[in-house]
């Protein structure tokens, strides 16, 4: 009945046969050693800021990877992988190597797990080597998701049983019903589909989902739990320095759209991974557009360069 | 339009192109009458910026006197189904022409007030450069930073006290203009920015105020790139003394190499830039070439002091986008729900709290019948 246990599950099998079936080598550790100092940065800063970071979506096998990793890390030549590599943001426990070589890079990142996203891409500017991650996590703010409930919805009958729903059919032709905890909102269509928003974590999301599933069941409804996807994710930080908008748009014309009178922010639209990133004067950034946790790091390991490199001219 | 606006032969036949393929695209086929007028606009808008015209939204708002919302999202409809990549207008380029709107000359008005409009540019030009320098126009509607800019300059170039009693909403009255709202918190940005060079100037004994800034204008304006390398040195130094002072200790690290650097740069423009900023790079220096405080704090004095810096870097450089030094406090969301899976047992009682119990219901859908009747 729950299709999103079974979707994890595959996932995770195919991508952890995949990882081993690469051997040793430099690629493994190079993934572990940032991996685990990634979750050095993450329980550091947990702790100390109070954030919410969720680990779940890393693999299971990282402890096995990591007896590997001891003895590479040793090895004097493990590389750095490039930006190209999302989560993995401490570097602390690495030199930044000088040159970090774009096609070596390029190669390691073809050990992908669904959590960690070194996807195989050329680096966005191959003259410039990148020797360091940013050490900024993107916050997730909201992630939208759909489920299919299974089965048709009398809507009058849910707003008059439930406290948390309101239902205008004039305005929209769905009920909007809200739960606590996780805090979120759910648009229930008479087709039985449904739609959940407002929550900041996919786990979050999945629970919230089940919870209105819950509410519709107990309403006397035969209502499953099927088809959950998540649609969408959005995120935010911050560089902590000044952009200049307009200076960006002239260098990257052809991605970025920048019209003060319009919006003050200047829209970048990536086209690897296909994010849109709302960035604006103060330094904030807004990721925007991923089904995956690893696009938004990937996106925004990619434009943090660019944000840096260009504040220096 | 274009007979209008006055634009090149050129610019009239490309808007006239675009307008045909616009009007044959499909996103455009079947749209109201309003909406295609506010396309040709759009048209001569594109046009223009593509052939180097320099105009803004707002004048075609005034043409053709549109909303500005839909104004904004035909625009952005048009130029991605017809795949046009429009470079943006430079605020300094469009002064030139918005000054024409304002009759200041000494047709229109008395000596008193009147000035020509070569020396308003020259100013205005001046103004907007500088505010530009200092994070004022990023992000921000060109027009109110541009009547800011002029009113200030009308001011300055005659710095009588008619002239300074004279506020903004008067201005607009006499030059015969609409008065934009956000110019009135333009005027005090860049004042703001005006009295942080105007305290550098050796020879001006009294407090620089944004009361008294007027009258200093034409100074600070004629040398501001010494003015501003003055007062990065002046911020750097109290830097140093708070942090020697013990008050200060997320940054341990910055150093005076941006003089040293910094100063040389002989372009305006660029090196105004790199000096809003002094933690700006240069010379080498102990960190490994990241500005960024937030990972300093986090290799040097731990995790916690990240959001301290965070949210005082715009208070520790000199000049910063108004938006980071005034920041809102932003409510702190209650990291409630840590390390959910998703697969958590829901409790009934959980459930039942969102359902009504039957009582409820009757007496709901009494009030309900009761409303509607009423």
């Amino acid at each position: 009945m729950d299709e999103l246990e079974r979707y994890f599950d595959d996932s995770i099998a195919n991508d952890s046969g995949f990882m081993l079936e690469e051997g040793l080598g430099l690629q493994s550790p190079a993934h572990s050693i940032q991996d685990s100092s990634y979750l050095s940065v993450k329980a550091q800063s947990s702790t100390e800021l109070g954030e919410e970071l969720d680990l779940s979506f890393l693999p299971d096998e990282l402890s096995t990877q990591t007896d590997t990793a001891k003895a590479a890390e040793t090895q004097a030549a493990a590389p750095d992988v490039s930006q190209d590599s999302g989560i993995c943001l401490d570097y602390n426990s690495q030199d930044s190597t000088a040159a970090v070589d774009p096609q070596q890079g390029g190669s390691l990142q073809s050990s992908a797990s669904p959590f960690c996203p070194m996807t195989p891409m050329t680096p966005m500017t191959p003259v410039t080597p990148v020797t360091e991650r940013s050490g900024i996590i993107p916050q997730l703010q909201n992630i939208v998701s759909t489920v299919n409930l299974g089965c048709p919805l009398d809507l009058k009958f849910i707003a008059l049983q439930a406290r948390n729903a309101e239902y205008n059919p004039k305005r929209f032709a769905a009920v909007i019903m809200r739960i606590r905890e996780p805090r979120t909102t759910a648009l229930i269509f008479s087709s039985g589909k449904m739609v959940c928003t407002g929550a900041k974590s996919e786990e979050q999301s999945r629970l919230a989902a089940r919870k209105y599933a819950r509410v519709v069941q107990k309403l006397g409804f035969p209502a499953r739990f099927l088809d959950f996807k998540i649609q969408n994710m959005v995120a935010s930080c911050d560089v902590c320095f000044p952009i200049r908008l307009e200076g960006m748009v002239l260098t990257h014309q052809q991605l970025s759209s920048y019209e003060p009178e319009l919006f003050p922010g200047l829209i970048y639209r990536m086209v690897k991974p296909r994010i849109v990133l709302l960035i604006f004067v103060s330094g904030k950034v807004v990721l925007t557009g991923a089904k995956e946790r690893a696009e938004i790091y990937e996106a925004f390991e990619n434009i943090y360069p660019i944000l840096r490199g260009f504040r220096k001219q | 339009m274009c007979r209008i606006l006055m634009v090149h032969r050129e610019i009239e036949q490309l808007s006239q192109t675009y307008y045909n393929k616009a009007y044959q695209h499909e996103s455009f086929l079947k749209v109201s009458l309003q909406k295609k007028e506010v396309l040709a606009g759009c048209c001569v808008l594109v046009s223009c910026r593509l052939l180097n015209w320099p105009i803004t939204m707002a004048t075609i708002l005034c043409l053709i006197n549109a909303d500005p919302t839909l104004v904004g999202e035909v625009y952005q409809e048009m130029i991605s189904a017809l795949k046009i990549e429009a470079p943006i207008v430079l605020i300094t380029d469009v002064i030139e022409t918005h000054i024409q709107e304002y009759k200041i000359s000494s047709l229109h008005l008395p000596e008193e007030f009147a000035e020509n409009s070569k020396d308003l540019t020259r100013c205005a030009v001046a103004l907007v450069e500088l505010a530009a320098d200092s994070w004022i126009v990023t992000g921000r509607k060109p027009v109110p930073i541009i009547m800011a800019a002029v009113y200030l300059a009308w001011q300055s170039l005659r710095p009588t006290k008619q002239r300074l009693k004279t506020s903004l909403e008067k201005f607009c009255q006499i030059a015969k203009v609409n008065k934009y709202r956000p110019a009135v918190k333009r005027i005090a940005e860049i004042k703001e920015a005006l009295c942080k060079l105007g305290k550098e100037i050796p020879w001006v004994r009294e407090a620089v105020t944004p009361d008294n800034v007027v009258q200093h204008v034409e100074d600070i304006l004629q040398h501001r790139y010494a003015l501003l390398r003055r007062a990065m040195r002046t911020h750097q130094d109290a830097l140093q003394e708070g942090r020697k002072a013990g008050f200060d200790n997320s940054l341990t690290e910055e150093t005076d190499s941006v003089q040293s650097s910094e100063l040389v740069e002989q372009t305006p423009n660029s090196s105004s830039v790199k000096q809003c900023e002094p933690n700006e790079e240069g010379a080498p220096q102990p960190r490994d070439g990241d500005n960024n405080p937030c990972t300093v704090s986090e290799l040097h004095s731990g995790p916690h002091e990240r959001n301290d810096v965070e949210l005082n870097w715009g208070k520790r450089v000199l000049f910063a986008p108004p938006c980071v030094i005034r920041a809102k406090r932003r409510r702190v969301e209650q990291p409630e729900l840590q390390d959910v899976t998703g697969d958590e047992e829901i409790s009934d009682s959980e459930i039942d709290s969102y359902i009504r119990t039957p009582q409820e219901a009757r007496d709901f859908a009494l009030t309900q019948k009761m409303f509607e009747k009423s």
